[in-house]
């Protein structure tokens, strides 16, 4: 099959051609990295001679996927699930080797639980639970009725299982790898671009919401994405690995870069809502240098150093120049209030930015060893156990009802139903549509082993050596992975084909030719698949849907009570980085521009500002020394704002307003003896207040009345 | 050295523990490579790996079943 195309048709006029070679050139080089690991498995598998190569192959079937690049992270997991999974099979073998109706339900259990890590972790640490499942009922099942051999039959299977995850590894890191490392690093280098870019372009003032909450989505989904990228990287390359905490401390600072960036821009749009255009004005105008300074003559270097070093020379003028505008500004108690909140957010923002652009510079120089130490912080997940259980309860029922069935009817090919079920409960579990998915993998399925039956019973009984057994398996196998990286049109068809055809084709050495075990085994498998699918339909899939969605949005907003309550060690980074995962699980199964996608969006933004700045609020109560009925009297609005965002109505919004507002006209009162002190905490009580009446955002329906100039004193 | 080694009444092939302790050696060997940046003289940085990785375990092979 030489359909890999040559760079030269890329020249070609057509440009339509270029776009289809090239993604057709990605499919090819996957088909053909597939080919190599199932024929060096199977080769190597026949060569130790291994009890059933087809095992092996099976297991690269499973592993194997076009997103190639953590290979090695997932290889890792997957080495860890085998092993438990056969851990907990011969265990589970001689707990009970006489009791099969025990030994079922806690296989079964055992397979719910995997299914359900699958689901809890999102990322490539799902497979390795859904490997240590499949190996659990692998090792087990073909052994209960001969429990003597479990531990012969366990060393068998782990060996086989393990070959194909290390060939599968080695042929996906070597052959034609897609080096992830470069991928993160144009990801890093992109967003920083673009962020760079908006706080420029903002230079006018105000934004519209929806463009800010269209930047607050791309933000959000920049910081999940690199953390994504960064913890599967590290074990692929040791030199990230080295900088690994320092692109960490890089993501906090690019979020809350980001979040000082949005309170500032909230700010100002209401100012110009509310008719202060003059303290809007201002505050753009202070703005003004920074966007100079983020924006070199052509003349100089865009490079993050340098524009570190013109953020830090615009960081001391600004001062100055807040200092003038305030003279500027009409003498109005509030207004004046409104504007230094401003210049604090500002100063905040620029004094992140430079930090951010100053970390940037040292990732950015690959020379030699990095100097110095960083603090250590890390990206706290969001995990929500709703959907984990789900899948626990569904996968557990599902084996039970098999195993059921088995014993009951004394079905000989009860253990291949299992087998199956366990596989595609784990693999669909995470799946937002997994009943099409069921049915398309079912399809797949069934076309597999046609093919298969074609191969087995015409092909291979005249073929001889290994050399012919590749040439009569190929052009059939071939379709799966091809099909595999169709996903996006065919979802699960790929997938479907090559595990139903490697599964079925059974190779041995020798070849064992016998149509009834086929067929008896090909109809168990379906059934078991077709029980998967059942369960899906009797217990329905909670991930995507508005229940889950609705759930998410509550533990979302009660992000705002642990900024409240939580210790303040590493605070800011776990409000930060769970916020977004949070956030990004959210919107993930929204349609953009929905009403509803709107209205999270704007809770997200809400609950980032508040949150935010009641962070900012705690420090100061902790760090300065303020007066204990002024410490108090902050708390108090703190907890108010928690309670809010608990269960948020009008009562709960006008006690908070209340609490805020009191906390504003205590620290006003003490502000001419204290101005050090007090000054940031004001700031912050401030931005608190504008979080909370702002009128577009998704307070608005609980807002009681908008008090147009409310006299604090 | 014995051909098995028993580890909790199971026999256990001693290769296989000399083939775990090379890969913690090149784990060692990887991150301190990678720590001082020396990856980018390297071609092919996972077929390196695994090259360094074979030469390794099969020196200790062949030193201890020659």
């Amino acid at each position: 099959m030489a359909a890999v195309p040559s760079d030269v048709s890329v020249k070609r006029p057509l440009p339509w051609l270029g776009e289809f070679l090239a993604t057709e050139r990605q499919a090819w080089i996957f088909v053909f990295k597939c080919m190599l690991a199932f024929y060096i498995a199977a080769w190597l598998s026949m060569l130790f001679q291994l009890e059933q190569p087809s095992t092996t192959m099976i297991t690269v079937s499973i592993v194997m996927h076009p997103h190639s690049g953590m290979v090695l992270a997932k290889s890792f997991y997957r080495a860890i699930g085998t092993c438990a999974g056969s851990l907990c099979g011969v265990l589970l073998m001689s707990a009970f080797p006489q009791q099969r109706e025990l030994f079922l339900v806690s296989l079964s259990l055992w397979v719910g639980l995997c299914a359900g890590g699958a689901v809890l972790y999102r990322n490539f640490m799902s497979y390795g639970f859904v490997l240590a499942g499949y190996t659990a009922a692998i090792v087990a099942l073909p052994a209960i009725s001969n429990p003597y051999n479990v531990f012969d039959s366990a060393m068998m299977r782990v060996s086989e299982v393990m070959l194909g995850i290390v060939v599968a590894g080695l042929v996906s890191d070597m052959v034609l790898p897609e080096r992830l490392r470069q991928v993160l690093r144009s990801a890093a280098r992109s967003h920083y671009g673009h962020f760079i870019e908006f706080a420029r372009g903002s230079l006018g003032g105000a934004i519209p919401r929806e463009k800010m909450e269209e930047a607050h989505l791309r933000f959000v989904r920049a910081a999940v994405q690199l953390e994504d990228l960064r913890a599967s990287v590290i074990f692929e390359d040791p030199e990230a690995r080295a900088r690994s905490s320092r692109m960490q401390l890089l993501n906090l600072r690019y979020m809350a870069t980001a979040t000082s960036f949005q309170s500032l821009h909230h700010l100002i749009n209401r100012l110009q809502r509310n008719n202060h255009p003059r303290t809007a004005g201002a505050l753009i105008k202070l703005y003004a240098p920074v966007g100079e300074a983020l924006s070199p003559p052509p003349t100089e270097s865009t490079a993050p150093k340098s524009l570190a070093v013109r953020l830090e020379a615009c960081e001391a003028t600004l001062p100055a120049l807040a200092a003038e505008l305030r003279e500027g500004l009409r003498q109005d108690t509030e207004l004046l209030l409104e504007f230094d909140s401003g210049t604090t957010l500002l100063y905040r923002f620029v004094s992140e930015l430079r930090d951010f652009a100053a970390l940037e510079a040292t990732l950015r120089e690959t020379q030699g060893r990095l100097k110095g130490n960083v603090e250590r912080v890390d990206f706290k997940r969001a995990n929500d156990y709703a959907a984990p259980l789900i899948a626990v309860v569904r996968s557990f029922l599902t084996m039970i009802t098999l195993s059921v069935f088995w014993l009951w009817s004394g079905w000989p090919f009860g253990p291949s139903a299992m087998l199956l079920a366990t596989i595609f409960s784990g693999l669909l579990a995470t799946s937002p549509a997994p009943l099409s998915a069921t049915a398309n993998t079912w399809i797949g399925y069934a076309l597999g082993m046609l093919a298969a039956y074609v191969v087995v019973f015409y092909l291979l009984p005249g073929s001889d050596g290994f050399a012919m057994l590749m040439l009569a398996t190929m052009p059939f196998l071939m379709i799966g992975p091809y099909l595999t990286t169709r996903s996006a049109t065919l979802p699960g068809i790929g997938g479907g084909y090559t595990l139903g055809y490697v599964y079925i084709l059974a190779l041995k050495n020798p070849m064992v030719y016998s149509p009834e075990h086929f067929f008896n085994d090909a109809i168990a498998s379906l059934f078991g698949l077709m029980m998967t699918g059942m369960a899906f339909m009797i217990i329905p899939t909670v991930i995507g849907t508005e229940w889950l969605r609705r759930r998410q949005l509550q533990q979302l907003r009660r992000q705002v009570s642990l900024a409240a309550t939580a210790p303040m060690e590493g605070l800011l980074y776990r409000f930060e980085s769970a916020n977004r995962d949070l956030f990004h699980q959210i919107v993930q199964f929204t349609k953009p521009n929905s009403t509803e996608s709107r209205s999270l969006l704007a809770w997200g933004l809400a609950v980032h500002d508040s949150g935010r700045a009641v962070i900012e609020l705690r420090q100061d109560i902790h760090h300065a020394d303020l007066p204990p009925p002024l410490c108090e009297a902050m708390q108090r609005a703190v907890d108010a704002l928690a309670h809010l965002y608990d269960a948020p109505d009008r009562a709960r919004w006008e006690q908070a307003d209340r609490a805020v507002d009191h906390a504003i006209a205590l620290t006003m009162q003490t502000l001419p003896q204290m101005r050090a002190t007090c000054q940031p905490a004001l700031a912050h009580l401030l931005q608190l207040r504008t979080a909370l009446r702002d009128d577009e955002s998704a307070l608005a329906p609980y807002i009681v009345k908008v008090p147009e100039t409310p006299h604090a004193t | 050295m014995p051909r098995e080694i028993a580890l909790a009444d199971a026999l256990v092939p001693s290769i296989l523990l000399v083939y775990l302790g090379c890969l913690l050696v090149l784990w060692v060997i990887d991150t301190i490579v990678g720590h001082y940046g020396l990856y980018r003289y390297v071609w092919h940085p996972s077929l390196f790996r695994v090259a360094v990785f074979f030469v390794l375990f099969s020196a200790v092979g062949l030193l201890l079943y020659p």
